[in-house]
Parts: C-alpha cells; structure tokens; sequence
C-alpha cells in the first residue's frame, strides 16, 4: 500500500483552479521531488495534503486514512509535517525551545522534549546556536531549524517546501546532504525545489505540475528527457 | 553564556541566589503589616496586589498568547459579581461564593473564546471589546439578579471561622492585606509553572506564529480556550476581591471598558509575556494613579515654583489634572510603546545586558 495516495486533487478559488485533477501515489522511504514553473501549484497541493484548504475535489489518503477536513494539527499528529517556503521561526523564542515546540508533539514532558530537540539540532548542525534567539538568524541557519522543528514531531512524511530557496551554494549542499540523512533514517519526503541540478539529485521520482495539472511523472533520466516538461520549462516555438 | 535576548523571554531557570532573594522579599512582605498601621498604606498595598492579579492573569492570555482581549472586565465583573450576588441574596461566604464567580468566569471565557477566537489580530480586539459591553449591558439590564444601575452594597461580611475560633472579623485593612498578598502571589506561582510546562510552550509558540503552530501538532482552538479559561479565573479572583473590599460594586466600577483596557496597560506597562512584567506594571500604575487622585504632582509642580499658582496652566493642574489620569495613561503608553516595545522589565534587562556588554 502507499504510503500517501493523492486521488483527483482539485483546488479551486472561485473561478481558477489552482490544483486540477492531480493524482500520484508515494511508497514508504522514498524522495518525491515535486516541480513546476511558478504558479504551478505546488504549494497548494502542499496546503491540500497537510490540511490547510479542503482540497475542493477529491482524496488524500495517509496511509490509507482519508485526511480530506482535518486540520492541521491532527494532520501532524498522524505523522506527516510540513515546512514552509517563507519560513516560520518563532522569533522571540530560542532555537533549542522552537525545536521543542515540535518535539511537545509527542511528550508532555519538558525533559524529554528538550533531549529530542538536541538531537535533530544536531542533525541540522545548529548546535553552536541552541539559545540564540530565532528572529536571529541567517536564512540558511532559519530553513535549518525550520527541518529540526519538524523533524521533532517524528514524522512518518515530510513535506519540504524550498528549504534550499534563497541559500548560497555551499548551504544547499549542506541541506542536500542533511535530506538524505533524512531518507536514510526511514523518513519518506515530498520536496518542492526550484533548483533542477539539485531536485536531480536526490529525487527518487519526479512529478511535474504545469497550470495545476499533472504534467508528467517518472524517474529524474525521464524527466529530463520528456519533450512537454522542457517546453513547460523553456517555452516552445 | 547566555544570549540578553533570550533572557528577555525569561526561560531561564531560578539560580539559588534569586530564589534566596524572593524569598526574603516574600517574608518581608508578609511582615510588613506588623510594622505598618497606617490604613492608607496598607490599602495602596492592597490596591498594588490587586493590579498584580489582574495584570498577570491578562498576561496568560495577551502575554503568553499573545491574544490581546480588551474586554477582561466582564471576567473582572463575572467574580465580583458572582461573589456579592450569592453573598447578599444567600448568605454564601465569599470564600465559597468566589468559586460560583470563577465558574461564571470560566464559562463566560468560554462561550466568549469559542467566539472570538475564530477572529485573528485587530478584529479580536475588537470582538472582545463588544462582548465585554454585552456583558455589562445585560448586567445593567437585569435589576431583579444585580440590581442593576444601583450596584450591590455589602452591608455584612461574616468573619471568617476555623471551627467555632474566628480568624478575622475583616475590620481592620489587615487581613485584606494577607487576602490580596497570597492571591498575588498564587498568581505569579501560577504563571511560573505555566511558563515551565508544555502550556506554557504552546502558548507562546501560538504567540509567535498561529499557521506554523498549527503545522506542529497544536490544536489552535484548544489552547488559546485553556489560556482563555485560565486568564478569565485568576481576573475573576480579582474581581471578588475587590468587591469584599471595597464592598461596593455597580457595572460602572466592576465592568466598564476602562478597566479593561486598565487591565491591559498593567502587563503592557511592565512587560509582557514575563512573569514580573505585571508586577512592575502595578509598581508604575498604582502609584501613579494614587498621585494624580491626590494632586501630588500638581502640588508639587506649584511648590517648587515651576508653575505659577495664579497662572493659566496653574490653575489648570490644580482643577483637572486629577481627572486627567486618563489622558496621562494615554502618553504613558505612547511613551512605552515607541521607546520599551518589551516594557519597563524589558528595558532594565537590556539596559542591564549592555552593561555586562560593555564591562566584558
């Protein structure tokens, strides 16, 4: 069985659909890498998968449970958690408490929280800075703690919106290397990414949205080769 | 070392030094009534622990939250009323009617929550506001429950016994000083371990962020009604207090918008969102306001030939300054606000971190 199962998703507001008739399914541990020109939809397919607009037609199934109408925070506690393209630290606290915050989600106790937050800031490398607070730091240092964070809830399925977005050369690398030590720890993602060399990457399979609709899905070496994706992309004559 | 900013959100933990210290000041405070006769003292001690109260349960909610209500007087009016109602139609002691004003209070916070809090930034300001004024206006519509624009005069409060012994007959304003003392002090207790718990993580994380709070498993409702629930009973506290107090209460006095942006000024005042900006808050407002009822200031501005008695702006001080304490308030926020965005506890704190900065 799948692990997500995306049937007929459609999103519209008012007149535009912003999501049209997509469907794909994700098997357990592998990186979905999910592209498109802008506008395309991805981050309201993002929004629809994690529970921040009822999908207007169609099905998300999580591990075969229907998540159409859950909020949020349900959707969370099922085991799927989402970053978010312009990141959400929380700026007054610390870095080490915003991870707790994450790791609240599954025990009540403060001690414990706290020994998880530890453990995914030192995942993401940011253990110099575990008492700064997060309205100060760099971006690539904010979409770092922004992954602990979530990673602190023990997701099952995670949902990366470009982390990589706006990070010098030498900060993709870095995230590119810590979203394969996610995958190697069990950990099933769906990564939106701008950046193609890197989606190439780490991909497992690729879907590619164009106008909200399902364009094309395979292998990167398919992806790459499919004639609509480049004209999407490129523009055609 | 840790970083001035973070302390300024006050997750530290208490060093033996400082708890030796609250100690200390705790003990002196409790002893201060066996020194101190004179009534007026006392009672603007009274009046400080009473600010106290209402400052840090608003701080639960605005502070922690970060939900700004501007309608607590309806949980303020929900105690007193609740209290006096039972006590002068039943005959309830107030230490068990209090409880009957923390019920109204909390089930009020929550009809009210379930409400408002579908509202985000201004426009649950502003449904605060509105249902506190529904609350006063029904208040002032249902004579035959709270005798409506009269108010309710405690005549008799029964002393308070253990077994046949009276502890206290409430003459004297001492006992109202233990009274106010260990509510304000159950307050802060309150809101420390409400800061080192889970609660207090989410609260501050709904604060920070509502859409990312959600996002990581934090049932938004939920927690901003808990808030909600706990901020309501602690200003309910005060507000039963205050009506065995004072012994009078009209929906003027116990219910209007000025107390609860008063309410509100407390915790902005002293720095919110930490557990002693509320009592600095009073520390500012209670003397401040006692000044200007007393025209000390006036009087002293005339005293030390500043302004002249017969002047235009003499006689201005004398007759109206005294009734200008809102228009002071007004300024003092704007002067808060634009120079300690973290109140006064912030602005010593970073004061004091520049400090250590520049020593080091």
């Amino acid at each position: 069985m799948a692990l997500l199962e995306i049937k007929n998703v459609s999103k519209f507001f008012g007149g535009l659909a912003a999501n049209a008739d997509v469907s794909f399914a994700m098997e357990a541990g592998m990186i979905m890498g999910l592209i498109g020109p802008n506008g395309a939809g991805k981050t309201t397919l993002f929004n629809c998968i994690t529970g921040y607009y009822p999908p207007s037609r169609g099905e998300v199934l999580f591990k075969g449970m229907k998540m159409n109408g859950l909020e949020p925070d349900r959707v969370c506690k099922l085991g799927m958690a989402r970053t978010w393209q312009k990141v959400r630290p929380l700026a007054k606290m610390s870095v080490v408490d915003n991870v707790m915050v994450g790791a609240l989600c599954r025990t009540n106790s403060l001690k414990k929280a706290r020994e998880l937050a530890m453990e995914q800031i030192r995942v993401v490398r940011l253990d110099h800075k575990i008492d700064f607070p997060a309205g100060g730091l760099t971006i690539g240092e904010r979409k770092k703690l922004e992954v602990a964070r979530v990673l602190a809830t023990r997701p099952e399925l995670l949902l990366l919106d470009e982390v990589m977005g706006g990070l010098n050369p030498a900060e993709s690398d870095e995230i590119i290397r810590l979203i394969l030590d996610i995958k190697k720890q069990g950990i099933t993602q769906m990564v939106i990414e701008h950046d193609m060399k890197a989606i190439m990457r780490i991909s497992d399979r690729i879907v590619v949205l164009n106008s909200g609709e399902k364009l094309a899905e395979g292998s990167p070496e398919e992806i790459v080769a499919n004639p609509e994706v480049i004209a999407a992309y490129l523009g055609s004559d | 070392m840790r970083n001035p900013i973070t302390q300024l959100t006050g997750q530290q933990g208490l060093t033996p030094v400082t708890t030796i210290i609250a100690l200390l000041a705790l003990a002196s405070l409790y002893a201060i009534p066996c020194f101190v006769e004179s009534p007026y003292a006392l009672h603007i001690m009274i009046l400080l622990f009473l600010s106290t109260i209402m400052g840090e349960g608003w701080n639960i909610i605005g502070g922690y939250a970060g939900q700004y209500s501007v309608g607590h007087a309806a949980y303020f009016g929900a105690g007193a009323y609740g209290t006096l109602i039972l006590l002068n139609m039943k005959g309830i002691p107030p230490w068990y009617g209090v409880w009957a004003g923390i019920g109204a209070a909390v089930i009020l916070s929550l009809i009210i929550g379930n409400i408002c809090f579908r509202l985000r930034g201004p426009y649950f300001v502003l449904a605060s506001i509105a249902v506190a004024e529904i609350v006063r206006l029904t208040v002032l519509n249902i004579p035959s429950i709270t005798n409506g624009a009269e108010g309710i005069l405690l005549s008799d409060l029964p002393p308070f016994k253990i077994g046949e012994r009276v502890i206290t007959d409430f003459i004297s304003k001492v006992p109202f000083y233990y009274i106010g003392l260990t509510l304000a002090v159950f307050t802060i207790l309150v809101t420390w371990l409400i800061q080192n718990s889970k609660l207090g993580y989410y609260f501050q994380a709904i604060r920070e962020d509502q859409d990312a709070a959600h996002s990581l498993g934090i049932n938004l409702n939920f927690y901003k009604n808990v808030a909600l629930a706990i901020s309501a009973s602690l200003t309910s506290l005060a507000g039963a207090f205050y009506a065995i107090y004072v012994k009078f209460i009209d929906p003027t006095t116990v219910l209007p918008l000025d107390l609860s942006v008063q309410i509100v000024l407390i915790a902005i005042i002293g720095g919110i969102g930490t557990i002693f900006g509320p009592v600095i808050g009073a520390l500012v407002l209670v003397p401040l306001s006692e000044a200007l009822r007393s025209n000390v200031i006036a009087q002293s501005l005339i005293n030390s030939g500043l302004v002249k008695e017969d002047s235009g702006m003499g006689v201005f001080l004398k007759e109206h300054l005294a009734h200008a304490h809102v228009l002071i308030y007004g300024i003092l926020v704007v002067v808060v606000i634009l120079f300690m965005p973290d109140g006064v506890l912030g602005f010593i704190k970073k004061l004091a971190a520049r400090r250590k900065r520049g020593d080091a």
